[in-house]
């Protein structure tokens, strides 16, 4: 059971000072003045304190006392309860329960509830029981103990939220708990094959026991999976994950009414597109909900917010405008996105960018330099406190770059070379180096798209210091990124204006300018739509159409409206079987050495028993004062 | 000498010397100086006998008497007998409580001197009785010259006493007392009230006149402790833990019943009372006192 244990035991031999409180008490406990005054028979029938009630309160304050200081050596020993860390030796069983969305049905929690409890009971007896919830992330509920009525209580206390499933994070946590001790790990879910996270990597020792018990869940579902504006009306987008083809009311809302029903037919295993006839308002929330009986009800709906969004502000520099080079290609792939609602380009050429002042220039969110030639002095010095204030910036070191001017332009040395070479063989292609940056998202699947692009020509750069997130075919670096601790800046060393490569002509140029963009204006620029478990900072993930009281910098305004959907990576209730499940999970081999003063210390950073000792020690001295105040 | 001019501070004497003191009473004996009395004139007859006290002198005890009847009396003459003023001064350790600089006593005897004084001035025998619960000291009246400075150097060496009892030594006063004269007790008081009311009442019966002088700190008038505190008694040591701000009106309630209990029956008595604090001049409580009496005769 639980017993208080100490990390530094020795601080206790502090509380032997609680002598001398005592021996005050008892050897000298007039502390009182004593005052010689001739008319004492005049005070005696008097009504003073009665002699009980002061020796009641002496004994009062010789327990706040003694307490105070028994607290403060009990607080600097660290104490902690060695019952909630186990012997290094105690095997532990982890019941870790699925709570994402897919098991919001009443009866299918329920069930999964009561499979919990059986698993907490039905535990080796030796064992400690632990309770892990999990569905995107996993959290402790009950640390490993012996007490099952506490754990079996604390499964009673389940609820099913509106994240998906990620099973790497419920494995790492049952890894976590268990340490070094013999172990088995009790899974209570409904197995849906969404729930492994290919990029994950958390095992368990090999001599960990796996068990698997399923929670049957509804075998078809109905997922309302994207909503979006397109010229006035609503488009919804729906996926029908059953075995069964479905003809499906749908509904769309707009500030809480419905404005429109219709219906739709989905195949089986298929999508389908949902455009309604109403127009919606320039400003509001709308929802989109889908009638699934029987199947999740958390992605029954998907909210959307309709109010404008402010668009992103970029100058696009270049030499000269005037011609068909003039940053032309750039402008029109910016002006796609979001059909030309995400960006504001505005191309202007070095000597009208001299012209502009700090004022203006910060009032773009990103800068994209495509020539340098005609910037004046004063322009230069622009784009230098524009970075050095923390603005972004995408520098392609095409033709038009005049690298005499770099070093003004960047407050730095760019390190690239005065003339430009022509790649190996003639031309290359791009190969991504980081394929996880946000630049090259829309390219991870399928990647080939970037390397369809061939360049003839680049300028060398300096790699130190800076990261390169793409090369060319014969591994110059092309795209590189400058850390900086406010702001971004990138360099593309070859051409972004169709004259020393084709790149603006391919289909990859749009999404990889418009991610590119995204990412310098990041962080500038107001989220309107999140994803759970992702959310807005203090909202809780809970779906729906929230206003945030912060606004986005460079955005004007007390407050925003955002939607906030479920994940439908989880709707898909396709079940793995159990024998694959335990498949999946990568088996490693154990290398964690018991560690019982580890432990130890460990659980006495998360009871943090000091600080109550400390606060208990407060109130006793004030406790102490106030009694020994009445006494006066 | 010092001692002496102590105690006759020549501005308290200036100030003392305007004033005559009478006696309330006519009183047998000799009267010279202002003194009413049916006795005219001056003599050294024979008058009485009394009883021996420790301290009388020895020339004056009557051996013939003693041979007859074993008893110790000593001749009294007429010309002592002018006014006798017994001076009766408590000594008993309440007396040494002071909080302003001086003491109970201190001041008590200033006061016993300065009347010792004046009574000298007035050729009037002086006595001057110390106690606490008995009788400590005893300087017999006299008129004679130099007696007043043997009253002076007693009340400079009189040391703190235990206890109070004032009726006990009265009552071994009253005996030796035969002639009416003048009995003047400097005391705080703090004794049982009636015990000392009826000692007093018994000089009243024997037609002394009595003047009760109540000397008292103001700290006993107004208990202005702030903090608690346990409140010892000089003479029984007996504690009392008291929060001051708890307990002082009904302390101050009693003093002052106790005060007022003293005025009242004193004066339905014949006896007069003078309530004197020690942070007063010493001359305003005596002078006031002696104003009370001028404005009497």
């Amino acid at each position: 059971m639980f017993g208080l244990s100490f990390l530094s035991p020795l601080y206790l031999l502090g509380a032997l000072t609680i002598a001398v409180p005592i021996a005050l008490h008892l050897f000298r406990r007039r502390t009182e003045t004593v005052v010689d005054f001739p008319a004492v028979r005049l005070l005696v029938q008097s009504p003073v304190e009665q002699r009980r009630r002061r020796r009641l309160r002496e004994l009062v304050l010789l327990a706040l006392r003694v307490s105070a200081l028994v607290l403060l050596a009990g607080a600097f020993a660290r104490p902690y309860l060695a019952g909630s860390t186990l012997a290094a030796d105690t095997p532990v069983t982890v019941v870790a329960v699925d709570t994402s969305f897919s098991l919001s049905n009443a009866q299918a929690f329920a069930r999964a509830r009561q499979r919990a409890e059986e698993a907490v009971q039905n535990a080796p007896r030796a064992h400690a029981v632990a309770l892990v919830a999990f569905d995107e992330s996993a959290s402790t509920i009950v640390e490993p103990t012996t007490d099952r009525g506490a754990v079996v209580a604390a499964v009673g206390g389940l609820q099913a939220g509106a994240s998906g499933t990620r099973y790497a994070a419920a494995l790492a946590k049952a890894a976590e708990l268990i340490g070094a001790r013999p172990g088995r790990v009790v899974f209570i879910t409904d197995l849906q094959q969404g729930g492994w996270d290919a990029a994950a990597h958390a095992g368990l020792a090999d001599d960990i026991e796996l068990e698997v018990v399923p929670v049957d869940g509804p075998l078809q579902n109905l997922a309302v999976v994207s909503t979006e504006r397109r010229e006035g009306r609503v488009v919804a987008s729906l996926h029908n994950f059953g075995l069964e083809p479905r003809a499906v009311p749908v509904s769309l809302s707009v500030d809480g009414r419905v404005i429109e029903r219709t219906s739709i037919d989905i195949p089986p295993q298929s999508a389908a597109h949902v455009a309604f006839d109403a127009p919606v308002p320039a400003s509001g929330a709308a929802s989109v909900a889908v009638e699934d009986v029987g199947g999740y009800a958390a992605d029954d709906v998907r909210h959307l917010v309709l109010d404008p969004t402010a668009a992103a502000r970029i100058a696009v520099v270049v030499a000269d405008p005037s011609t068909l080079r003039g940053g032309l290609y750039v402008e029109r792939a910016l002006g796609a996105a979001d059909e030309g609602r995400e960006f504001a380009v505005t191309v202007v050429d070095g000597r009208a960018l001299s012209a502009w002042d700090a004022s203006e220039m910060a009032k773009h969110q990103a800068l994209v330099v495509l020539g340098t030639r005609t910037l004046e002095r004063r322009g230069r010095q622009l784009i230098s406190g524009y970075l050095a204030g923390g603005g972004s910036m995408l520098l392609a070191l095409g033709p038009d770059v005049d690298p005499g001017t770099l070093q003004d332009v960047l407050g730095m040395s760019p390190g690239a070379g005065p003339d430009a070479q022509p790649l190996e063989g003639g031309a290359a292609t791009l190969v991504v180096g980081d394929a996880r940056h946000p630049v090259f998202r829309p390219f991870t699947e399928p990647t080939a798209a970037l390397g369809d692009v061939s360049f003839q020509r680049f300028r060398p750069i300096d790699e130190n210091g800076r990261a390169v997130l793409a090369r060319y075919a014969g591994g110059a670096a092309a795209l590189l990124e400058q850390p900086r601790s406010e702001g971004r800046l990138l360099f593309f060393t070859s051409d972004l204006d169709n004259q020393w490569n084709r790149f603006p002509l391919t289909p990859a140029f749009v999404p990889f300018m418009v991610e590119t963009a995204r990412y310098l204006t990041a962080g500038s620029r107001a989220r309107v739509s999140w994803v759970l478990p992702a959310t807005p900072p203090g909202l809780q993930p809970t779906p729906g159409v929230f206003t945030i009281d912060t606004p986005a910098a460079g955005v004007e305004g007390q407050g925003r409206r955002v939607a906030v959907n479920v994940d439908t990576k989880e709707s898909n209730p396709a079940p793995i079987s159990r024998e694959a499940f335990l498949e999946q999970v990568p088996r490693v081999p154990r290398s964690v050495a018991a560690d019982p003063e580890g432990d130890a210390r460990k659980a006495e950073d998360e009871q943090r028993l000091w600080q109550l000792g400390l606060l208990a020690m407060f109130l006793a001295l004030a406790g102490e004062g106030l009694v020994g105040r009445r006494a006066n | 000498m010092a001692g002496q001019a102590r105690y006759l501070d020549p501005a308290i004497v200036a100030r003392l010397g305007t004033i005559d003191l009478k006696a309330r009473t006519i009183v047998e004996g000799f009267l010279t100086g202002l003194h009413r009395s049916p006795f005219k004139g001056f003599s050294v007859e024979f008058a009485e006998y009394r009883q021996y006290l420790p301290g009388d002198d020895l020339a004056t005890l009557d051996w013939k008497i003693y041979a007859r009847s074993d008893r110790h009396v000593v001749k009294k003459f007429e010309e002592e007998t002018n006014l006798e003023c017994h001076i009766l001064l408590d000594v008993s350790r309440s007396m040494g409580y002071g909080s302003h600089g001086i003491t109970k006593l201190q001041y008590a005897s200033y006061l016993a001197g300065a009347l010792a004084y004046l009574m000298n001035r007035q050729r009037d025998a002086v006595g001057l009785l110390t106690f606490d619960e008995r009788i400590r000291d005893l300087l017999p009246c006299s008129a004679r010259p130099g007696h007043l400075k043997a009253v002076l150097l007693a009340l400079e060496r009189v040391t703190l006493g235990t206890k109070t009892d004032v009726a006990r030594p009265l009552g071994d006063l009253v005996q030796a007392i035969s002639k009416r004269g003048l009995v003047v007790l400097i005391s705080d008081l703090l004794d049982e009230p009636d015990r000392v009311i009826d000692g007093l009442k018994h000089f009243r019966y024997r037609g002394t006149d009595v003047i009760v002088f109540q000397v008292l700190d103001p700290d006993e008038l107004e208990f202005p402790f702030d903090r608690a505190a346990r409140f010892r008694d000089l003479e029984t040591d007996d504690e009392v833990v008291a929060v001051p701000g708890a307990v002082r009106e009904a302390y101050k309630a009693r003093i002052n019943a106790l005060i007022a209990n003293y005025r009242t029956v004193l004066g339905q008595n014949g006896i007069d009372y003078c309530l004197l604090e020690t942070s007063q001049p010493l001359e305003v409580g005596l002078l006031s006192y002696l104003q009370t009496r001028k404005k009497a005769f």
